[in-house]
């Protein structure tokens, strides 16, 4: 398991390597009502690449991080269970189109809605991720470094759409104020399993979440380029 | 605390578990089946979930050991799209009844929502397993892709492998384009015809791939798989395609051709290596002249060489091939007291000296047959000796050289010697040191052959004040005064008549003494044959100039030196003396003649007599002593006893 953890941090370095250089650069531009001066200018497609790009590498983490904590924590018996996590997504409740048909049917606005109520959504619950999976024992480093990578981008992730969205949309949207006290509150210490279980359905949720995130921005960003190809 | 927490998250883990258990006889899809299960009886139970593109996916199932429910319509499918906590099972949408799959089309399809997958039979008994429920991109088998094609990139400059970049085109199926799915390719190769393992390359989401390292000569067989990337399932793969690159045959056609050209060049280099070591040669040449060996036009570079100055002489005194210039003549026509013998061409009497080394003095001193045809210049001689009246075949005929050895030594004599005796001895001891490398061949048969066949021309060593000449033994004799030769003739005649009564002569000296002794006061010569002194005084009046002279003091060491076996009137020098005279040079001086007719060379010692034996040394040792005359080897050789 060991080996395997070592060729999967190498397989994440060597992925997260060239996108870390060329996702590098922060959307530095934060939205707020005074610092609008400080953003340097972006094209709409160039932002839309970068957002895509983000989400990508963004859902790549994410998967290597459940594969990780999958391998370390869950027992092989409970490994599906991830495909029934589905039910207990926190998300489950938003109505974000969950066909290929549903989505090419809403509008170029609703996805990027969409999109940003994915990222709002997960911002706290990775950060809750990360302080439980501090208090695991034995948790390697790179799980941990990625989930805290992956928190960092969704945030990164957050701005960009909120871009995008003002300038395709001309609407004007503020972005989250998360804070260290979670949705998901945990009394005492965690069982170790249930613990285990519910980050892995956290991991699992997360993972689908990014995925669908980056076939929205990618479905959008068909539609900008090729209308017609999109249908 | 601990245990009341712990209690229902131990229930919950058991009850996880039992779920575990209780599907594990209808296993899912999803999960390995469990080989102990695999002997338990099969429930009806879904073989496989598959996807191609997202969008629409297909379920089979299988009555397992339920044979009963094999029919179709026996078993339904229900499923479960938990989307909503309300939603229910629903059947499937489309039955393909033939192969025991439920196809859920567009419309029914749900991306990121679990679905449960359950069979029902007719009489709703439910096979149902946990475990079978999925979300559609978590079971998404990509189709392979299509259009493979491969072209060279290159060569190894060894020639023995290659690379070659594989293109391809995703599956259609699968909306790439919009980024609906986004697929990772995998290659894999293998040589043809084995059983080998498969070689495969690094996934990568391109469309085109570089297989590194094939062998030239070698047909391999790709096939490309692909999946969704950060998703595990690998669709199938493709059909294969087959690579195969054989030796390029242009290098063949050049490489023969590149042979051709290594070698011609490599055989104009030797071509220039050798014209440059010839030339080489001729620049040597040029640089470094040979040194030109002696010569002499027309005449054989072999005589030229030390010893054979005899030969020589005789070619040089135009005698030898004829045709060959007479130098000598030359050589002294500016001295007026040079005088030439003269030659009487009809003298037949040297008709038998097949060798034309016939020269004039020896027709001139009429020597007779017997004794005059011996014209052995020498025996080592190529020149034939034609003795035949005589026999004599070996250079040291007794019978020969002693006539022409005294008369060639009374000619030669530089000095007179007092004693009669002294002749002989000169003779002996002259002829001792000619032995050796000068052929002793000078077995002439008269005084007059030998001193015919020497030369014409003697050297003038020396005029004495009285106005004789002394003359040098060599190869020429000369005569000072006509009258000389005049009387030399008469006597020579008169000499050789009396040689021809003598047989094998004995009395050589006679004829010498006749012809040349001269005496140093001018005496004359002395004509009396009998006379064994060669120093007697010469009957006939001369002149007053004698042409040889002797010294008179050669003649006072003679008595000893005739002790040696100078009764006998031979001067032929015995064989063993003949290489006495090998260390001798090529002209001795003859200083006297002792009593017993033989020639002293050299001058000995006043105080002493030397014996014989050293008075024949003596001219080999004082030769350079010698203040007159010279004797040739050769003639010394007649000269001894």
């Amino acid at each position: 398991m060991t080996m395997t953890t070592v060729i999967q941090r190498a397989v994440w370095v060597l992925f997260l390597w060239p996108y870390l250089l060329t996702c590098s650069l922060p959307l530095d531009c934060r939205e707020d009502h005074g610092s609008f001066s400080r953003c340097p200018s972006i094209s709409q497609e160039k932002l839309l690449d970068r957002v895509i790009q983000h989400a990508e590498l963004i859902y790549r983490v994410s998967e290597e991080s459940c594969s990780l904590f999958e391998e370390m924590f869950v027992p092989f018996p409970l490994q599906l269970q991830r495909n029934q996590a589905g039910y207990a997504c926190i998300t489950k409740t938003l109505p974000i189109p969950s066909s290929k048909s549903e989505i090419q049917q809403i509008s170029d606005k609703w996805l990027l809605h969409s999109v940003l109520m994915l990222v709002q959504s997960w911002i706290e619950p990775l950060v809750y991720l990360q302080a439980t999976l501090d208090r695991y024992d034995g948790a390697p480093d790179m799980l941990l470094n990625k989930t805290k990578w992956v928190s960092e981008k969704l945030i990164s992730l957050e701005q960009g759409v909120v871009v995008l969205i003002k300038k395709m949309l001309n609407e004007g949207m503020t972005t989250t104020a998360y804070s260290e006290q979670g949705l998901l509150q945990f009394d005492g210490q965690p069982e170790m399993l249930e613990s285990v279980m519910r980050d892995y359905t956290l991991l699992s949720c997360f993972k689908k979440d990014a995925h669908k995130m980056e076939i929205l921005l990618k479905l959008l960003k068909c539609r900008q380029t090729d209308t017609y190809n999109c249908a | 605390m601990a245990v009341s927490s712990c209690s229902p998250n131990l229930l919950l883990l058991l009850l996880v578990s039992s779920l575990d258990w209780l599907s594990a006889p209808g296993s899912a899809f999803l999960i390995d089946r469990d080989p102990l299960t695999s002997s338990a009886s099969l429930e009806p139970h879904f073989t496989e979930c598959i996807s191609r593109n997202q969008e629409t996916f297909r379920c089979w199932w299988n009555p397992g050991d339920f044979h009963n429910l094999s029919s179709p319509g026996a078993l339904r499918v229900f499923y479960l799209k938990k989307d909503s906590p309300t939603s229910e099972w629903k059947e499937c949408p489309e039955y393909i009844h033939s192969n025991r799959e439920c196809f859920f089309d567009v419309n029914h399809t749900s991306i990121w929502i679990p679905y449960c997958m359950q069979l029902r039979s007719q009489n709703n008994i439910t096979y149902f397993n946990e475990d079978d429920c999925f979300t559609v991109e978590n079971i998404v088998h990509p189709d392979p892709p299509v259009s493979l094609n491969w072209t060279l990139l290159n060569i190894s400059p060894s020639g023995l492998t290659y690379d070659v970049m594989v293109n391809w085109e995703p599956p259609p199926s699968a909306d790439v384009g919009t980024g609906w799915m986004r697929l990772v390719y995998e290659i894999q190769y293998r040589e043809k015809n084995t059983t080998g393992s498969w070689e495969s390359l690094e996934t990568q989401p391109h469309t085109q791939q570089t297989v590194y390292g094939l062998h030239i000569g070698k047909e391999y067989e790709v096939h490309i798989r692909c999946r969704m990337q950060a998703f595990t399932k690998f669709g199938e793969f493709s059909d294969s395609i087959y690579v195969l690159v054989t030796e390029v045959p242009n290098k063949e056609s050049t490489f023969p051709l590149l042979l051709v050209f290594v070698f011609g060049v490599v055989g104009i280099l030797v071509l220039i290596m050798l014209i440059i070591v010839s030339q080489q040669h001729r620049i040597m040449m040029i640089l470094l002249p040979p040194i030109p060996a002696p010569k002499i036009k027309g005449i054989d570079p072999e005589l030229l060489k030390k010893g054979k100055l005899v030969e020589l002489n005789f070619i040089l005194s135009g005698g030898g091939m004829g045709g060959l210039p007479t130098y000598a003549p030359d050589f002294y026509q500016d001295e007026p007291w040079v005088e030439f013998i003269e030659v009487d061409a009809e003298d037949a009497d040297a008709g038998e000296r097949e060798d034309n080394q016939a020269s004039d003095t020896q027709r001139l001193l009429g020597v007779h047959q017997p004794v005059g045809h011996h014209m052995n210049i020498g025996c080592a001689n190529t020149i034939g000796f034609p003795d035949d009246d005589s026999g004599r075949a070996s250079c040291y005929d007794p019978d020969l050289p002693e006539q022409d050895a005294l008369l060639l030594m009374t000619t030669l004599l530089p000095g007179q010697p007092e004693d009669g005796d002294s002749s002989f001895d000169i003779v002996e001891r002259a002829t001792a040191p000619e032995r050796g490398d000068r052929p002793l061949d000078q077995t002439q048969t008269g005084a007059s052959q030998t001193w015919v066949n020497t030369d014409f021309y003697a050297q003038v060593s020396n005029v004495m004040p009285s106005g004789g000449v002394v003359l040098s033994p060599g190869q020429h004799l000369r005569i000072q005064e006509s009258g000389l030769v005049t009387e030399e003739e008469t006597h020579k005649k008169g000499k050789e008549n009396k040689g021809g009564e003598e047989t094998e002569d004995k009395n050589p000296k006679e004829l010498q003494f006749q012809l040349l002794l001269v005496d140093p006061e001018g005496s004359g010569y002395t004509s009396d044959s009998s006379n064994r002194q060669i120093n007697t005084p010469p009957s006939s009046p001369v002149p007053g100039e004698g042409y040889q002279t002797i010294h008179p003091q050669l003649v006072e060491t003679k008595p000893a030196a005739t002790a040696e076996g100078n009764q006998s009137p031979y001067i032929l020098p015995d064989s063993p003396q003949c290489p006495f005279f090998a260390p001798v040079a090529d002209y001795t001086v003859v200083q006297e003649m002792d009593s017993e007719h033989s020639l002293l060379l050299n001058p000995p010692p006043p105080r002493h007599s030397p014996p014989p034996s050293l008075t024949q040394q003596h001219p080999l040792k004082a030769l350079p002593s010698m203040p007159v005359g010279y004797i040739t080897p050769d003639l010394l050789g007649n000269l001894t006893p």
